[in-house]
This record gives C-alpha cells, sequence and structure tokens, in this order.
C-alpha cells in the first residue's frame, strides 16, 4: 500500500447513455483515474463493501452517484456509505436529473460531497466535470499523507 | 313532506286544545248556573217550610188561646187571663208575617184574607166573653161560649190554614222534586266537566308526548345527517387529496424520466457537433488540397449535418423547458403556505418596481388605483400572480401605442377582486379560455414563452381558493380579474 495509489472512481448509472457521456467527458477534462461502473445499487454495494479489490478493503475512492437507480434509491447507498467506518470519507458525487431543492438539501445532509444536476447543456456539463477532476486532485492529498 | 305534516298537525293540535278549552268554559258556566238554580230552589223549599211553620204557630195561638179562655170559665185565674191576653197579641203579626211570606202566591193571599177575618171574628169573640167572664158574669160568658163552640168558628179557621198548607206542601213537593233536578242537573254538569277535563288532559298529553317525540326523531335524524355530512365531507377531502397527491406524484415522476433520455440526446447531440467541426475542418482541409469532392457530400457536410444538428438541439432545449415548466407546476403544487398579511400596496409596488426597467424599455407604464385590499395569503404565490399578469401585460402591447397598465382593487364581505388592466393587443374571443391552459398561447407568436405563465396564475389562485378570468376585445386591451377569498381558508385548518 503506497501514498501514491491513485484514486478509483466508482460509477453507479443505470442509463447507459448516461454513464457514457460522463466517462467521456471526465477523460476530455484530462481525468485519467481507474473508473468502474455498475448499472444498479446492489452489485455496486457488493463491489464496494466485500470486493477485495474495492474501496472497502483496498485504496481511495470516489462515488459518482446516481439518485435513480431500478433497484434501490440513491440516497440508500449514500447512506450505507457515510454510516461505515471504513467509507464514511469517501467522497461522493450525487449525479442526478432533479434539481429539487428538498431532494438537494436531503443529500446534503446525508453527507454527500457535490450535487450535480445532469444538464442538458453540453458544455455546463463539462464545466463540472473539470471542476471535479480539480476536486478529486485535491483529495488525493490526505491520503498521500495517509 | 315533513313541514307540511308538522304544520297540519300543529293547526290540529291548537284548533283542538281550542275547542277542549271552550268546552271546558262552556261547562263552567253551566256549573255557575245550575248552582244559582240550586240555590234558589233549596231557598224556595225553605220558604215553604217557613210558611207552614208560620201557619202551624198561628193554629197553635189560636188553640191557646181557646184553651186559656176556656180555662178561665172553669176557674178565672189570672194567670190564664195573661195567657190568653199573650196568645191573642202574638196573632195578628204572625198573619201579617204569613201575608208577606205568600206575597207571590194570589191563592195563598186570598186565604190569608179570608183567615184574617176568620181569625179577627174569632177572637173578638174570644176578647168579648173574657171581658164577661172578668166582669163576674160568669154565666153569660160560659153561654156565649158554648154558643162560640157550637158555631165551630175553629174549625173553618182549621180548614182555612189546611187549605193553605196542602197548598204550601203541594208547591214543596214541586220544589223539592225541582231542587232535585236542578241538583243532578249540577251533578250532571259536574261530571261531565270532569270528563271534559280527563279527555283534553290525555288528549293535551298525546299531542304534547307525540310533537315531543317528533322533535325528539327529528333533532336525531339531523344529528345523523349532520354526522354524516362531516364524515362525507373528510371522505371527499381524503379522496381528493389523495388524488391531488397522484397528480402531483404522477407529474413529477414524468417529467423527471422525461428529463433522462432527454440528457441523453442533449449529451450525445454535444458529440455530434464535436464530431461534425473535426469532420467539417478536415473536410475544408481536403477541399483546399484540390481533391474533387462530390456536391452532394459537401451540402452533407456544409449544411445538413450543422442544421440537423441546430434542429435536434433547439428542440431539446425546448424539451426541456416544457418538463422544467411541469416540475416546477408540480413543486408548486407541494409548497406548504404560509398564510401572512399581505399589504397589496406595498407587494403590487414591489413587482412594478421589479418591471420597470422592462416597462421603460418597452414604453409601457404601471397606474396602481391605490388603495387595494390587504389579504391575508401566502406571500409568494400572491407575488407570483401579480407578477406573472404584470410581466404578461407588458410583453403583449399593441404595437405603436404606449402600454398604460392599471391595477386595482375591492374588497366585498371577505372577498376580494383585483384587476390588472392593459391596453394591449388583446386575445380572441374564442382564445378567452385556452390561454390558461398548459403550454397554449394565442395570437401572433412573436414573444418568448412556453405558455407557462397564465396556466400558473390559475393554479396559483385555485390553490388560494380564489379564481382567475379575462374580459378582452382584440387589439383593445385585457383585463384579468383575481378573484381571491380576503383571508386564507388553510388557516386554523388541519393540513
Amino acid at each position: 500500500m503506497n501514498a501514491q495509489q491513485p484514486v478509483s472512481i466508482i460509477m453507479i448509472e443505470d442509463d447507459e447513455g448516461h454513464a457514457r457521456l460522463i466517462e467521456k467527458n471526465i477523460r476530455r477534462a484530462g481525468i485519467s483515474n481507474h473508473l468502474t461502473h455498475f448499472l444498479d445499487g446492489t452489485s455496486a454495494l457488493e463491489y464496494l463493501f466485500n470486493s477485495p479489490d474495492g474501496p472497502a478493503n483496498n485504496g481511495p475512492a470516489m462515488v459518482l452517484l446516481d439518485l435513480n437507480l431500478p433497484d434501490m434509491s440513491g440516497t440508500d447507498i449514500l447512506t450505507k456509505i457515510k454510516s461505515d467506518p471504513r467509507l464514511h470519507r469517501t467522497p461522493v458525487v450525487v449525479l442526478t436529473t432533479t434539481d429539487d431543492k428538498v431532494e438537494i438539501a436531503r443529500c446534503y445532509d446525508l453527507g454527500c460531497n457535490v450535487y450535480i444536476t445532469k444538464p442538458v447543456n453540453y458544455e455546463s456539463f463539462s464545466d463540472a466535470i473539470r471542476q471535479l477532476g480539480l476536486f478529486l486532485s485535491v483529495i488525493q492529498v490526505p491520503d498521500q499523507d495517509a | 313532506m315533513l313541514q307540511i305534516d308538522d304544520r297540519r298537525f300543529n293547526r290540529l293540535a291548537a284548533s283542538a286544545v281550542g275547542i277542549g278549552f271552550l268546552l271546558l268554559f262552556l261547562a263552567f258556566v253551566g256549573g255557575i248556573f245550575a248552582l244559582i238554580g240550586t240555590e234558589r230552589s233549596s231557598e224556595q223549599v225553605d220558604h215553604s217550610y217557613e210558611v207552614v211553620d208560620q201557619l202551624a204557630e198561628i193554629e197553635v195561638r189560636i188553640e191557646r188561646a181557646e184553651a186559656a179562655s176556656r180555662g178561665y170559665l172553669l176557674s178565672p185565674a189570672p194567670v190564664r187571663l195573661s195567657t190568653f191576653r199573650e196568645n191573642v197579641a202574638e196573632i195578628p203579626p204572625g198573619i201579617d208575617r204569613l201575608a208577606l211570606l205568600t206575597i207571590d202566591n194570589a191563592f195563598q193571599q186570598r186565604n190569608v184574607a179570608k183567615l184574617r177575618t176568620q181569625v179577627a171574628d174569632e177572637l173578638d169573640t174570644l176578647t168579648a166573653i173574657m171581658a164577661k167572664a172578668g166582669a163576674g158574669q160568669s154565666e153569660a160568658a160560659r153561654a156565649d161560649f158554648v154558643r162560640e163552640v157550637q158555631l165551630r168558628r175553629v174549625n173553618a179557621i182549621r180548614s182555612t190554614t189546611g187549605a193553605m198548607r196542602t197548598e204550601e206542601l203541594r208547591l214543596l213537593d214541586n220544589r223539592i222534586a225541582s231542587q232535585s233536578r236542578s241538583s243532578s242537573l249540577s251533578k250532571l254538569v259536574l261530571g261531565l266537566t270532569g270528563l271534559l277535563l280527563i279527555l283534553i288532559g290525555i288528549g293535551a298529553t298525546w299531542l304534547v308526548r307525540r310533537y315531543t317525540r317528533d322533535l325528539t326523531q327529528a333533532r336525531d335524524r339531523l344529528h345523523l345527517l349532520n354526522t354524516d355530512l362531516e364524515g362525507a365531507v373528510a371522505e371527499r377531502t381524503a379522496d381528493l387529496t389523495l388524488a391531488n397527491d397522484e397528480i402531483q406524484r404522477f407529474a413529477y415522476i414524468v417529467s423527471h424520466d422525461l428529463r433522462s433520455p432527454l440528457v441523453n440526446i442533449m449529451g450525445f447531440t454535444s458529440e455530434l457537433e464535436r464530431a461534425d467541426k473535426m469532420v467539417t475542418n478536415f473536410f475544408d482541409t481536403l477541399a483546399k488540397s484540390d481533391t474533387p469532392v462530390p456536391e452532394d457530400v459537401r451540402l452533407a457536410v456544409h449544411e445538413d449535418l450543422p442544421e440537423s444538428i441546430d434542429f435536434i438541439r433547439s428542440s431539446t432545449q425546448k424539451m426541456d423547458r416544457l418538463i422544467q415548466a411541469i416540475l416546477s407546476l408540480s413543486r408548486q403544487g407541494r409548497r406548504v403556505l404560509t398564510p401572512e398579511h399581505l399589504p397589496m400596496d406595498t407587494i403590487v409596488g414591489e413587482v412594478v418596481r421589479s418591471l420597470e426597467m422592462v416597462a421603460a424599455d418597452r414604453n409601457a407604464r404601471f397606474l396602481i388605483e391605490a388603495p387595494l385590499p390587504d389579504l391575508f395569503h401566502d406571500r409568494l404565490t400572491v407575488e407570483q400572480i401579480f407578477t406573472n399578469l404584470m410581466e404578461n401585460a407588458v410583453k403583449y402591447l399593441a404595437p405603436g401605442r404606449p402600454g398604460v397598465i392599471n391595477i386595482r382593487g375591492t374588497a366585498n364581505g371577505g372577498r376580494t377582486r383585483f384587476e390588472v388592466e392593459d391596453n394591449g393587443r388583446g386575445i380572441a374571443p374564442e382564445d378567452h379560455s385556452r390561454v390558461f391552459d398548459l403550454f397554449r398561447r394565442s395570437g401572433q407568436q412573436d414573444q418568448q414563452g412556453e405558455g407557462i405563465g397564465l396556466a400558473n396564475v390559475r393554479s396559483l389562485a385555485y390553490r388560494l381558493g380564489g379564481t382567475v378570468t379575462l374580459r378582452s376585445v382584440l387589439s383593445e386591451g385585457s383585463t384579468f380579474i383575481v378573484e381571491l377569498p380576503q383571508k386564507s381558508s388553510a388557516e386554523g385548518k388541519p393540513e
């Protein structure tokens, strides 16, 4: 285990188109971290908590989380991550189609780090992803110290 | 039905009680008359007895006077003389009393007169005999007395008094019979009165009981209806709330889920755009290097591709705005209203200030006809209603005419009525109700907008328990009328 270990990105998103767009734009923003994609909540939770190369057992990670999943609500996953001692420091970026203030507030209450409304406007989406990239490089610092 | 029955019953009851009391009064009067009759009969009976007594007394006095005089003739003792005088003195007043007592009876009066003569004759004779005896002429007196006895004057007197007694007894019989008749009449009247009283009592009790029972039944029925009504209202309200919640949820889910594919379309359109730019650049480089390019390929690259991408983009943007509109409407329906006191002059004044720049640009101005009635409602909702209406007024001006927008309001019995009147381009009559529908617009489509504003205003007004209507003449202007309860009904009601 060394301090230089890169942050791996875990994307939980049931819409393949959205997932593809997010990945493309992450790459285009110059972020080349390893990205794992899950289409449903159950397999994502299994990976997060139990997989030997998952973040609970191995290395730092950040989570890109869609709130509308076929098998569970994204907020359930958020709650589980934030209440687990191994994972509660893992940054979670909530990506969703709603800009409902109540939902945003609830996600922040549950410990979400960034809330991004999925934009129809491509340019602003890229901006958000780039900001996310900045955020990603920042969060690597405490891990390097650890 | 019930009312008619009740009214008839009341009339019936009132007349029955009235008749009952009238009969009772008649019985009372009858009783009084019967009593008076009985009294008179018994007075007459007493009167007859008195007459008979008086007759007897007169007879006794005469007998005694005669006996005294006879004794005196046999043995002249002074005590006999005084007894004689005493009795004789009593007789004429007795006859006078008798005459007085029978003054109403001609037959008896005649008898009294006869008796008076006979008695006077007898008494004169006896007095003369007593005088002779007193003077010592005992023999002469005795001879007179014997003659007197032989004359049987006393017998004549007795027959007269006898006749009188018989007459009086006959009257007495009549009177006793009449007394007993009148007494039994009294009893009959008394009995009838008692019977009547009992009947009225029973009737009145029955009426009161029936009336009370009807009242109780009516009250119970009313109570039941009331309770049922409250229950029914609560049930309907719950149903409505459920249905409304369902619609809100539906709108939210639909708009939410519609947005998801839209994100893809927009995102991949951007990808296409990027790719298109690269292809175009490559194509332009290729074209410069004298490579022959078919005309249709050039058109496809330079026109078809950018045009298609532009249309996809503008359509998806519009769709996104529509979805956002539905979302925000559905969110508004979920928002909790917090009523507060709203000084409308200030509120509308603030809206005017926020629109002043736009209005000045378009050569329009606002006129508030103060004072506007104050409201007790959710501030944001009221602000949105007026902002939307006033924005529309500024937006849809008549070309070439400076815009004048009047805002006025009145309050009447807990209801308020606000009017936003403009001199703008107006709305065609066939569009008057259509403009309030979501995504529907009227007239020339030369202004930005999705057709949401008025739909929003209407749903907001409904939420406050009010309505919004309009009157308009095409190309002369429109007036939007917002009618709201002055106080929010949500206050004090359970949510």
